[in-house]
């Protein structure tokens, strides 16, 4: 295999690991934040406001089924975090997770 | 005793061998202390930054992360050293079968290879304490690489190092260095501002107040993945250069797959001590100097670092976390409308990753001469007095603008280090 060979092929192998990282990042790495905002606005909406301060608004009162939805978005983020660790984890004894819906497997790395 | 003849010889050349084991394994781990205080603002400036933490309960936080993760590696990543230089040669397989037939072995002697590793670590070294002086978050990896690299050139011609591999995987100095670290911080910056742009649209008109609490703990929880993360990668390498200088010696064996109890603790307590004792000046830089940053983009930063770190390991395509963090941070600056990003602190952070390879390769190169010329136990030696002194050195001129925990988010008003040095050194030699 001469360098220059190696050195495209090595340029190849980048762009698809490149594209699979941004790909996998943008869903985790977006995606987590974003559910955790959409959770940080349904506890707003679920909690009495008394208006931003100096802007004079009006208090209104707080919606349960806001809290609730809360909750359960706040959860969907401790679970993804949970998960991340748990990836370390593995990864720390050579292994790697393999997903069989939502629920982590223990596989042997490729 | 030198009259007892050959056998007191061979025990005073073993012995001189083994001392410079030893002070291969105290400067790796010297390494992988520098190698925590340098990284401990890539989790932890932006929590600091917004107030989500206090900043010695943050880096406290980040040394109990890091201790723990260093302790979660189990495999040994003896790879670390081979991306870069050819300390092994592959293992051939018959390839009608598939079973080896002749498994991995050294490609040089333990003494040489142990001259290199020593030179290599002092580059990093060096390079880390001159980029901390100068408040510059640089990547530990790409200095341990560098001085590595340097070392080997030095020691077996340009043949010596592993530059683009073999072609059947991501593998050598390009692919393992150079084309990660020019994509990574792109990613990172593309996902962070991504995030922010998304959390800042979903908050509107809630109150700054509330907003700005729920995400500290947003950003409490990401940035502790990423020490995590940081503790198994990064306290691995050392463990994996400690192992190998041992199998080199003779004094663990090959076959093991597996890495000696005590190399595993002194290396995560190597690096937690460092991460606790953190690098005020660069976390300062990170987390004041390049954007000012709200609690949400801590965690738009953070969660985009960690995203990245965890599938970019999952897919093989190694990076420095460092590059990382800092392109999640520039790209929280990106991603908020009238956020106002540094360019100039920026360019000068690409500068220093421009110099890192070669910096900490003229260091490598250099150490392994001195080892060469004076042969090798009183080269490691001396190599080891000149690290203390370079060390001491910088270690004195970082008092004159001591930056720590009281003073870590004053107001950004350049370049913390630029005052305390010479000018050609505060900008990397760039005018």
């Amino acid at each position: 295999m001469s360098g220059w060979s190696a050195f495209v092929k090595d340029l190849h192998y980048a762009g698809t690991a490149i594209w699979q990282v941004l790909l996998a990042s943008v869903v985790l790495g977006a995606g987590l934040p974003m559910v955790f905002a959409l959770g940080v606005r349904s506890l707003a909406w679920g909690s009495a406001s008394e208006g931003d301060e100096g802007q004079g608004a009006a208090a209104r009162p707080g919606n349960p089924a806001g809290k609730v939805l809360a909750v359960l978005l706040f959860a969907v983020v401790l679970y993804v975090l949970a998960l991340g660790i748990y990836y370390i984890v593995v990864g720390g004894h050579g292994k790697e997770l393999a997903f069989h819906g939502i629920w982590p497997e223990q596989v042997a790395k490729k | 005793m030198w009259s007892w003849g050959r056998g007191a010889v061979t025990l005073v050349v073993v012995s001189a061998e083994t001392l410079v084991l030893v002070l291969v394994v105290v400067t790796a781990l010297g390494f992988d202390f520098t190698n925590g205080f340098h990284d401990t603002g890539n989790a932890m400036a932006t929590s600091i930054a917004t107030g989500a933490l206090k900043p010695r309960v943050a880096v406290a936080l980040s040394a109990v992360m890091n201790l723990i993760g260093a302790f979660l590696s189990v495999a040994v990543a003896l790879t670390v050293t081979n991306a870069v230089v050819k300390t092994f040669s592959a293992a051939v397989k018959d390839p009608a079968t598939g079973q080896v037939t002749a498994p991995a072995h050294l490609t040089m002697g333990g003494d040489a290879l142990l001259m290199i590793v020593l030179g290599g670590l002092i580059g990093g070294i060096v390079w880390n304490l001159l980029t901390w002086l100068l408040g510059l978050p640089s990547s530990s990896s790409h200095a341990l690489f560098g001085g590595l690299i340097g070392a080997a050139i030095t020691a077996n011609g340009w043949d010596g190092v592993n530059w683009v591999g073999d072609g059947t995987k991501l593998d050598g100095v390009v692919g393992k260095v150079l084309l990660p670290a020019v994509a990574s911080p792109v990613v990172a910056a593309l996902v962070a501002g991504l995030a922010t742009w998304v959390i800042f649209k979903l908050i509107a008109g809630i109150s700054h107040r509330s907003s700005e609490q729920s995400f500290r703990w947003g950003q409490i929880g990401t940035a502790s993945l990423v020490s995590l993360a940081h503790g198994t990668n990064d306290a691995q390498k050392t463990m994996g250069v400690i192992t190998l200088a041992l199998i080199a010696t003779g004094h663990w064996s090959a076959g093991a797959a597996t890495i000696p109890f005590w190399v595993k603790l002194t290396c995560a307590l190597a690096i937690a001590a460092g991460t606790y004792l953190g690098g005020w000046r660069i976390i300062r830089t990170l987390g004041k100097g390049l954007v000012e940053i709200e609690s949400p983009q801590g965690m738009a930063a953070e969660a985009s670092s960690a995203a990245v770190i965890l599938a970019s390991s999952h897919l093989g395509f190694a990076l420095s976390t460092t590059h990382v963090a800092t392109g999640s941070i520039l790209g929280t600056g990106l991603g908020r409308p009238g956020a106002e990003v540094r360019w100039g602190v920026a360019g000068r952070m690409v500068v220093g990753w421009l110099l890192t390879l070669p910096a900490a390769g003229l260091v490598g190169g250099l150490m392994w001469s001195i080892g060469h010329l004076l042969g090798n136990t009183a080269g490691a030696i001396v190599e080891f007095l000149i690290l203390i002194g370079l060390a001491g050195y910088m270690f004195q001129r970082s008092r004159g603008h001591a930056v720590g925990a009281h003073n870590v988010n004053d107001e950004w008003s350049g370049m913390p280090a630029a005052a305390a040095v010479t000018p050609e050194l505060a900008t990397g030699g760039v005018a």
